[in-house]
This record gives structure tokens, sequence and C-alpha cells, in this order.
């Protein structure tokens, strides 16, 4: 395990030092001054500027520029967004957290949903129940996010307004800002209305989550399949057959367990799908995170957030990748270790 | 008396072919097979088959509904837009927008990730590493991230929104094609060849390409069906083909405010969006429930 993790932290160093490069190098391809770019700071006059070239090396090697990059990134300082004048880091410490709420109960609803459902089509290959789930996993496959997102708000939002179509929660609710995480800022809070509040905060999530599940779900449903698919054929199961163990019993202690752990490591690998679809459900359903003000950013043209809103991202999928990694490793044994006498 | 055959020739299909016989089989594959030659025939045929100019604003015929409805006029099947422009002809040169330029970047993206798969694995060690662990920084940044930021750069438009998605493409087929590549190159009939003096690119040519084309085709066909969506959403965001142009995520964008007084404006490229992405996929499946029949024989 020991050498699993070195190997593994190696490998994260390095992905990181090369994505802080493509950062790094994108103040020469954006258009307009880099040094208000890198800034934000628009109104900046002639002594300001001369104090930022000093401040950013901007006349020194590319090499301390870059050092000079990365020191400004751990101290958090990240410049200023060029649209709302507000410090980068603030924005996005409140940005990233609704992101991730949005992402990780969507992920959650898509495991719940897709890993069940492939494991009974698994259980039932090429029977009926196969093919309407395996139906319903292409089909739903086939949905564009965003299309899905605006008949999912008009029908139940608008038509049987069950649920709100827009924002994290109700306006009447004021929860003061520790954590950024919406529900356990909730839970923390000692308003009198914290479980109104509550209830209002699920209602709000439940939409969007929910669309941005539904494609990812449907892949898990495929993967969960095969995976099933193919432990049952192993012959740790035929032994367990033959020992007279029922159906269930075979199902519930070695098939599901062994099938799970398969899919522990795809989950990882869709996650750079998942934000992908987050993005654009945020901008349907007006959610307050990082995809929407990014998209947003561009039309303003502010160089500041897109910039650092890449890097953010990116280092929320290679963190969520890495993770889900070690889950892998520490559930299977095979994964850290080269098999002996192979 | 003449003999056709002179020696007793046992004619093998190619693995193209092999796969083609066992696609046939399924009813579910080639119906979307059918839809997706459809499309394909509508993309490259589409000035020739729109009954109006899609770009054309006709101001006496507002919003009319699809033809079905009692307002409805027969000669706009499908009603008209806000400008008047009949939705047959702007869906119809829509598929040439979303479906064909997607058919085109994943053209483009196949051969360049192809060509680099190969000679990476051709390469070995630090270099080898380097270049993977390059590949999956790239492969972890999601299209749409790359897409604003190519945006940022160039500035909204069809053709830039592409090049990201053609860029955003590449790293998957570099991948499938450098795993296939090195599983080939590890088995007996490859060393047959090398001991017969053959060199690498000759055996990549004759020997190793014609076996693993059906891995590339399946990935070509995840792509594709990633690319439409691609396309769509960026249009639907505004970074994409640009208003006049129909293609439908833009489509579905501009009208998206008459949502509740002509849900067809809405309806419709969504629908076709689904149409052309599920055909894609089916006859994605298809093709791999092809392999997997083969392989079972």
């Amino acid at each position: 395990m020991l050498m699993f993790t070195l190997r593994r932290l190696s490998l994260f160093f390095f992905t990181m030092v090369l994505l802080s490069m493509l950062t790094f190098s994108l103040r020469y391809f954006f258009p307009g001054d880099m040094l208000i770019n890198l800034s934000g700071q628009i109104n900046a006059n002639t002594a300001e500027l001369k104090q930022l070239a000093i401040d950013y090396k901007i006349h020194e090697s590319i090499f301390s520029q870059y050092w000079q990059y990365l020191t400004n990134i751990f101290h958090g300082n990240l410049g200023l967004s060029m649209a709302s004048q507000l410090p980068i880091s603030t924005e996005i410490s409140t940005l990233l957290p609704a992101t991730i709420e949005l992402s990780i109960i969507a992920l959650t609803i898509a495991m719940v949903m897709g890993i069940p459902l492939g494991f009974i089509a698994a259980i039932y290959h090429r029977k009926k129940i196969d093919n309407i789930i395996l139906t319903f996993a292409i089909v739903g496959h086939s949905f564009p996010v965003f299309w899905l997102g605006l008949l999912v708000i008009l029908i139940f939002s608008i038509q049987l307004a069950w649920f709100p179509s827009a924002g994290d929660i109700s306006l009447l609710f004021e929860i003061p800002q520790q954590t950024g995480f919406l529900f356990i800022d909730i839970l923390l809070s000692n308003s009198p209305y914290k479980w109104q509040a509550f209830n209002s905060a699920l209602a709000h999530i439940f939409l969007p989550a929910s669309v941005v599940a539904l494609a990812p779900a449907t892949v898990f449903i495929r993967l969960a399949r095969t995976s099933m698919m193919e432990v049952l054929e192993t012959s740790y199961i035929q032994a367990a057959k033959t020992k007279g163990l029922s159906f269930i019993q075979i199902i519930y202690h070695h098939a599901i367990r062994n099938a799970l752990i398969k899919m522990i490591r795809h989950i990882g690998l869709q996650f750079a799908n998942l934000i992908t679809f987050v993005m654009i459900t945020e901008v349907i359903f007006s959610w307050p995170g990082i995809g929407r003000w990014l998209i947003v950013s561009i039309g303003q043209r502010d160089y500041t957030a897109i910039q650092n809103g890449l890097l953010v991202l990116s280092i929320f999928i290679f963190v969520v990748h890495i993770f889900t990694d070690f889950i892998y490793a520490a559930l299977n044994p095979l994964a850290r270790e080269h098999n002996h006498g192979s | 008396m003449a003999r056709d055959k002179i020696y007793n020739e046992e004619k093998f299909p190619s693995p193209l072919q092999q796969l083609w016989f066992n696609f046939k089989q399924t009813n579910v594959a080639m119906v979307g097979f059918y839809g997706y030659m459809f499309l394909l025939i509508l993309a490259i045929f589409s000035p020739m088959v729109m009954p109006h100019n899609a770009m054309e604003s006709n101001l006496d015929v507002l919003l009319l509904p699809p033809a079905w409805d009692k307002q409805g006029n027969v000669s706009y099947l499908l009603g008209t837009d806000s400008l008047g422009r009949d939705m047959l002809s702007r869906l119809i040169h829509g598929t040439t927008l979303t479906f064909g330029l997607s058919f085109i970047v994943v053209i483009i993206s196949l051969v360049i990730g192809v060509v680099l798969g190969s000679l990476s694995a051709l390469t070995k060690g630090i270099k080898s590493s380097i270049y993977n662990h390059f590949l999956d920084v790239i492969l972890s940044i999601p299209t749409l991230l790359l897409a604003i930021i190519i945006v940022a750069i160039l500035g909204p438009g069809l053709g830039n929104t592409l090049w990201a998605i053609v860029i955003s493409l590449i790293p998957q087929f570099i991948h499938i094609t450098h795993n296939a590549v090195k599983e080939e190159f590890n088995k007996d009939y490859v060393l047959a060849s090398r001991l017969d003096g053959a060199s690498s690119l000759r055996i990549l040519q004759y020997s190793v390409f014609p076996n693993i084309i059906e891995k590339i085709v399946n990935q070509a066909t995840l792509a594709q069906s990633a690319a439409i969506l691609d396309i769509a959403s960026l249009g639907f965001l505004g970074f994409g083909a640009q208003s006049p142009l129909p293609e439908w995520g833009t489509m579905l964008f501009s009208d998206l405010d008459l949502f509740y007084i002509a849900p067809w404006t809405v309806y419709l490229p969504g629908l076709a969006i689904l149409f052309a992405v599920l055909t894609t996929n089916l006859v994605g499946e298809g093709l791999r429930h092809a392999v997997k029949m083969r392989k079972e024989n």
C-alpha cells in the first residue's frame, strides 16, 4: 500500500505541475493586456501597473514568472474578478462548494439508481427486464442535458409546481455562510426555521441533481451490468453454486461485493463528464456554482475568472480521480500489488 | 473443361467484413444504422431537400404551428419560428451543421489520434510515460471547459468550438490506438512478420491496423455521440454557431423565451438532437455486440 500511495502521489504531483504549466501558458494567449488579465485590475493607473509588473515579475525570465505564479496560487492570491472586482479566491470559496454539493448529490443519485438496475439487468441477462433496462440506458444516454433540464422545468416546476426551478434555496431564508456548503451551513445555523430551510434546499437541489444524474446513471447501468456478468461467470461463483448456496445467497454474499469493486474505478473516470453536465445544468437552473460563473465570465470577457476557474475545476476533478483510485486500492488488494506468479 | 478455381482456395472474410456480417443480424442495430444513413444523406444533400430557405424570415407566417394543428399550414409542415422561418427547412439545414460537422470532427480527430497513438505505441520508456501522463491531464479536462478556454482565446463561433471538440476527442483515440497497438505487437503473428524482415511501419499497416480497426470504429461512434451533444450544448450556451445559423442547439436557445407560446420551436430541435444521438448510439451498441458475438464464436 505504501508503494501504491507513493506512486499515486508522484503521479498527482506530476499532473498538477503539468496542469499549472497549462494554465500558466494561457496568459500568453488571452487577448488584451497580460497584466490586467492576470490581476483583474481594469482601472489601474500607470504607477499601479508598474507595481503589478514587479509583483508578477513580468520582465524577468519565464521561469521566475512561473515560480511567481505558483507562489501566488499557494498564497491564495488569484487576482480580482474583472467583472465584479472582488477577489477571485472569495468568489471561488463561495461558488465551489455549491458545485461540489450538486455534483456529489448527482453522483449519489446516479449510483443509487444505476448500479442496482445494472445488477438486475445482469442477473436477468437476455430476459425482458434486461431489455427494458438496456433500452432505458441507451435512450437516457442520448438525452441532451440542456433539453432535459428545460423539459423538467416545464413539467415539474411550471405545470405541476412541485419543485422550484431556480437557485439553491428560497430567498426567505437567511443562512449565515460558514463552510460554504449550504446543507452544512443550515444545520450549523441556529435559525428557528432550520428545518424549513433544509426542506427548501432539498426541494431546490432535487431537479438539477436528477437532471445531471440521468446520463451518468445510464453509464453506471451499463458498467454494472458488464461487471456483474463477468463476476457471475467466474469460477468462485461456480464453486459457490456447487456448494449448494441458493441464488440469493450467491448474489448477496459473493457477486455484489466483487462487482461493486470493479465499479469504483469507473466512477472516477465518469467524473469529468459529470462536471460538464453540472456546468450546463447550473446555467439552466441558475445554480450559484462555479460552472455557471465560468460560462457567464466568457460573455463578460473576465479572463482572470476563466484562468482560475479552469485551474480550480480541474484540480477538483483530479482530486476525485485520485480519491477513487485510493478507495479502489484499499478495497481491492489485487490493484495495489503485482499478482504473485504472474 | 476450364476450371474456375485452380487451387482449393478458402476465402476468409476480413475482420471488417466479419463485423458487418455479425452486425446485420441484430435488428435494432440495423434500425439505428438506417437512421444513421438517413441523417448522413440528409446532411450531404440538405440544400436540395429544403422546402424553404432556412435563414430567410417571412413576416406573414410568424409562429405558425405544425401542420397537424388547426391553425397550421401544410406548406410549413413543422410550423415556423418567431421570424417566420420554416422549422422543417431549419432542421434539415441543422442536420448538416450538427450531425454532418460532428461526423467531420470525428474523422479529423480519428486520423490525428490514430497516427499519434500508433507512434506513441512504438516509443518506450520515459518518453512514453511522460506522453501518457500528458494525455491523462488533457483527458480529465472536460470538453466544455476546454471549449470555454478556446472560445475565450479565439472568440465564439462554430469553427472555433469545432476545434475545441477535435482537441478534446483526440486523446481518447490516442489512448485506444496506443493500447490496441501495444497489445497486437505482443502477438505471435506480428513476430512472424518481423522475422520476415518487415519494418515496424509495414507491420502497422498490413498486420496490425486491419485487426484493430473495429476498436477504432467503436470508439468513433462513442466520440460522435459525444461530439453531437457537445456541438449542440455549445450552441445552446451561445459559444458555438451564432444565431441565424440553424444549428440545433442554437435554434433551441434562440427560441427559448417562446417556450410557452410556441413549444414546437423547442421540442423539435431537442427531438432532432435526441434522434441523432440515439441512432449513433444504436450503431455503436450494435458494433460492440457484433464484436462480442465474433469473439464468442
